[in-house]
């Protein structure tokens, strides 16, 4: 039984992505039906349905029923999170951009449907999520909903992802790069989703506002975390195993952490971030908080 | 047409909310790091010549209905926001491949087709966030603003002007009616829906704002379609010829003379929508106006 498994001793992590995963892909499936014109929904599909590892959604989750919320709560936002991932991945792809071919071990969206597509299918998915979480979420007050949206709106734009973005746009290929400005991407280009996801949950669920300050810190510790990693990834790892091209950072002369500290002080900082991370989460029961501290050790120890 | 309406002045009445809506456009997006963002950004939402027509449909639909400018500026400005957004990438050269908007060059041609994407990007949600930042919330109750954000959700999304300018790219049987409708209909049809929402309109009456605001959006733009046609047949046109717009517009599809007579229907249905809310009495008025600016164009807007 699904209860006592959360509840006993040893929380059974696989047990609980493979569920909640599940959940997630099901919800995604749901929310994006193929409508007129069949070809901008097909595509927002194609993009959103390939298989992420749905980290955000199940953040936001996580949280909602940390604060003593149901699932059901934060569903909608859980989606709304993943389709504004997938969007900046398809527009970070693009040819002007990033210029990627691969993504999730398939073409990119606009090597599918091609370039005016992939805008455009970028474009509805920032917009419908936005439209769903406003008409889809059930049990929660308006003014929380309320909140949600200004919370997701401020991790895209010149606040979040858009910032990261530029600011990556304008170093690449620039040899002066230093810590800081390589944090404000990650921050921004990062953490502000992984942030926004589980402060969206802990809102939802009904959080007090020091419960949704301290999975904020919490949030922040992992998003910086989750890129760390992501860039040793890229120096270790092969293109097949990471479903995308690999080395890429080098190859481009991107600025990543191994490159400015070296790889074991890029370690030695994913393992203190982790740590600072749990201790947020420490005024929690330690029982509800186990799904959170095991995404928090999935991002750290993951192989892609 | 109502008496007062003769005495009602649309072009004060525009050029004094055009002011307010720029002055409040301007401090919404101050300046930051990493500067080339916001730079890009302003230059497409605080555009010299930009009508500012959907802010100023909004605010007239909220005050139609007892609702202050005070709550309606917020999603006005939005809408100004994710307009000018929609229009940044129609313009890319994946998409129409305009190199000018409004007498200027476009925004990939100043800031690169990289920037002009994340400028779009940045403007959809900063539309969103600030009417949940801006708007006072002992004006508006949190269930209109969750209308309201719905609403402009849908507008600019999959099923509305991002529908319109895929059709407008891949043609297709009757592709005319559709582009026109989702392209230059929809963002009339929200912006008038958006003031009745905030202000708390009956389902009825916003029914009517859609059909109101639709139809004097599509015929805006056919009679833009028309002037331009004239101004091409006597020489005067400086558009480049033959750009491949061209046959999308119901100009170019049914000539000019179906497109007067389809702009009159037009002007028929605003009207006709606007006849139940003429209980408001004056304040109904603006909306009035507009439907005879579209159609006219008796002044310039200048400011």
């Amino acid at each position: 039984e699904k209860k006592t498994q959360i509840d006993s001793d040893v929380f059974n992590f696989k047990a609980y992505m493979v569920e909640k995963a599940n959940l997630i892909n099901q919800a995604l499936d749901d929310s994006v039906s193929v409508k007129n014109p069949p070809t901008i929904h097909k595509a927002m599909r194609y993009s959103l349905l390939a298989g992420g590892k749905r980290v955000r959604p199940m953040l936001c989750i996580a949280a909602c029923e940390l604060v003593g919320g149901r699932p059901a709560n934060a569903i909608p936002a859980a989606c709304a999170v993943e389709m504004i991932h997938t969007m900046s991945l398809i527009h970070d792809d693009l040819p002007c951009m990033d210029n990627d071919d691969l993504r999730r071990g398939k073409p990119t969206n606009h090597k599918v449907f091609g370039e005016d597509v992939a805008v455009l299918a970028g474009d509805s998915l920032l917009a419908f999520a936005f439209e769903y979480i406003v008409t889809a979420t059930a049990g929660v007050a308006p003014a929380r909903v309320l909140a949600a949206v200004g919370e997701l709106a401020k991790s895209i734009g010149t606040e979040g992802l858009v910032a990261g973005q530029v600011v990556d746009i304008s170093s690449t290929g620039k040899s002066d790069i230093g810590l800081d400005q390589l944090e404000f991407i990650h921050i921004h280009k990062t953490a502000a989703l992984l942030e926004a996801s589980v402060v969206l949950g802990a809102i939802l669920g009904g959080g007090t506002e020091q419960e949704v300050e301290k999975l904020r810190r919490f949030a922040r510790c992992i998003g910086l975390l989750f890129q760390v990693v992501d860039d040793i990834l890229d120096v270790t790892k092969s293109s097949e195993e990471l479903g995308k091209t690999a080395g890429k950072d080098l190859a481009t002369d991107k600025t990543t952490y191994p490159k400015l500290m070296g790889l074991d002080k890029a370690r030695e900082f994913a393992n203190q971030l982790n740590k600072d991370a749990k201790e947020q989460l420490s005024d929690f029961d330690p029982q509800k908080a186990s799904p959170l501290i095991a995404l928090a050790d999935y991002i750290a120890y993951r192989q892609n | 047409t109502l008496p007062m309406s003769a005495q009602f002045d649309l072009k004060t009445y525009w050029t004094t909310l055009i002011k307010e809506i720029n002055h409040k456009l301007d401090e919404a997006i101050p300046v930051q790091y990493p500067h080339q963002i916001y730079e890009a950004m302003r230059y497409s939402v605080l555009a010299d010549g930009a009508k500012r027509a959907p802010p100023v449909m909004c605010v007239a639909a909220c005050e139609l209905f007892g609702g202050s400018r005070q709550a309606a500026f917020p999603t006005a400005c939005a809408l100004e926001m994710v307009h000018a957004a929609s229009l940044i990438h129609d313009d890319l050269p994946c998409m129409d491949d305009d190199p000018s908007r409004r007498g200027l060059p476009s925004n990939h041609t100043v800031f690169g087709v990289d920037m002009a994407i994340l400028a779009g990007d940045a403007l959809f949600p900063l539309g969103f966030r600030h009417i949940v930042s801006h708007t006072p919330t002992d004006l508006v109750p949190e269930t209109r603003l969750l209308k309201v954000i719905a609403e402009i959700a849908r507008a600019v999304g999959s099923t509305g002007m991002a529908a319109g300018q895929f059709i407008d790219l891949e043609g297709g049987p009757n592709a005319v009616d559709f582009v026109q409708e989702k392209k230059f209909g929809e963002m009339g049809e929200c912006s008038a829906v958006c003031g009745g929402l905030l202000a708390g309109a009956t389902d009825e009456e916003i029914q009517r704002l859609r059909m109101y605001g639709r139809s004097v959006g599509v015929l805006y733009q056919v009679i833009s379609d028309v002037l331009e046609a004239k101004l091409e047949s006597s020489g005067k046109s400086d558009k480049d010829e033959g750009k491949k717009k061209k046959g999308k517009s119901y100009v170019g599809v049914y000539g000019v003379e179906k497109a007067i007579s389809v702009a009159e229907d037009l002007r028929a249905q605003a009207k006709k929508a606007l006849d139940g809310l003429e209980k408001y009495g004056e304040r109904v008025v603006p909306l009035y106006s507009f439907v005879d600016y579209a159609a006219d164009r008796g002044f310039s807007i200048d400011h």
